[in-house]
């Protein structure tokens, strides 16, 4: 008895496990459509107030779970303070997660950050660069794991 | 990053405010598992212990990110180990909850089952007996180890801390107490999410529960898939 039970048991799960294959919420639609930027192929650009903001990621591919560095480029005067990024994704919290940039030169600030894995599968995040007193900029855009 | 003194209290209110939507989502198949497996019996005690077991794994990670000063080493150590325990805790999930739907009499199923006879047998027996609390404390620390984006947010914080600090002591120091401290602000989600399978009119509606029990098949189903896609 418990022995054909045994063998019928794969027949119970195996539309469960496709049920549950569907139910994995990866990326939705509309997150997709929040993306703004295609950081996998280069550096993209914004606007904040009355200036442009260009972030570029690097290495690529920008891939979750190792060390990354963040290139901020900014338009106009020198701002008052270095900018901050703010990682985090459009879909759900994942707790405070700063990147703190420090200058290059007048225009242009580097600093190195992680973006942390979610287990959902979702893979969009987002990039805000805030300018102190001055706006900030929001990149959405797609990471690998 | 943050001030020493308020970056505690950061991670605890991250904690709580992460608590309510994402923990809920992640942890909460585990949590509604133990009170409904637990049936009749109160599950505040072992969902304590399940909570605290979760956290003491968060202060050790921290302890361990904190005195390497880096998140990332930390990360590819365990990746494998937290792909692993996220596999088991869905196959735990789903065990539990076919036992629960009645369909299959899972005990039997897998004390008869030949390939598995020796090694799951003694584990079901133990789950479906279980009347010690302090049995889910390993259990939490074991599922504490599961894939979680702010445990990693947490983590990187941790790590960061252990970088500023004058030694790898210290570092690890600061490591446990922001991974405890965003441990114990996820608690009270939990609990309260645990609170609600305590209804007595839920418990005890046989349907319901079987009902309860094909959501945590599915949930096991889901929990495994991820764990071995991660």
């Amino acid at each position: 008895m418990a022995y054909s039970l045994w063998r019928r048991l794969p027949f119970l799960l195996l539309p469960l496990f496709a049920l549950a294959c569907l139910l994995l919420p990866g990326s939705s639609a509309a997150e997709e459509e929040r993306i703004n930027c295609a950081i996998q192929e280069g550096p993209c650009t914004r606007s904040a107030g009355k200036r442009t903001v260009t972030l570029n990621i690097l290495p690529k591919p920008v891939e979750a779970m190792q060390e990354l560095t963040f290139r901020v480029e900014l338009s106009g005067e020198p701002p008052s303070s270095p900018p901050i990024i703010d990682l985090d994704m459009p879909a759900m919290e994942m707790g405070p997660n700063q990147v703190r940039t420090k200058a290059v030169n007048a225009t242009v600030f580097r600093g190195t950050g992680v973006i942390v894995r979610c287990p959902s599968g979702n893979r969009v995040w987002r990039a805000r660069v805030i300018l102190p007193d001055q706006g900030q900029a929001d990149f959405v855009f797609r990471v690998r794991y | 990053m943050f001030a020493t003194d308020s970056v505690y209290l950061i991670f605890l209110g991250t904690g709580f405010t992460v608590g309510f939507g994402h923990c809920i989502g992640m942890c909460g198949p585990i949590v509604l598992t133990i009170a409904l497996h637990l049936k009749d019996r109160p599950s505040l005690v072992p969902q304590l212990f399940y909570n605290l077991g979760r956290t003491a794994t968060y202060g050790i990670m921290g302890a361990v990110a904190g005195g390497l000063g880096s998140f990332t080493r930390l990360a590819s150590g365990m990746g494998g180990l937290q792909q692993g325990v996220m596999v088991f805790a869905g196959l735990l999930i789903a065990v539990l909850g076919l036992g629960m739907t009645g369909l299959l009499p899972v005990g039997r199923i897998f004390a008869n089952a030949p390939p598995l006879s020796g090694l799951i047998a003694p584990a079901m027996r133990r789950l479906q007996q279980s009347r010690g609390s302090l049995l889910f404390l390993p259990a939490g620390m074991i599922l504490g180890l599961i894939p979680c984006g702010p445990v990693y947010t947490a983590l990187l914080a941790a790590a960061r801390k252990g970088m500023e600090a004058d030694s790898a002591l210290q570092g690890a120091a600061s490591g446990m107490g922001i991974m405890v401290s965003f441990g114990l602000g996820t608690i009270p989600a939990l609990l309260l999410l645990s609170r609600v399978t305590e209804a007595k009119w839920l418990k005890h509606r046989e349907w319901l529960y079987r009902l309860g029990g094909l959501a945590m098949l599915v949930m096991g189903i889901v929990f495994m898939v991820k764990g071995f896609r991660y």
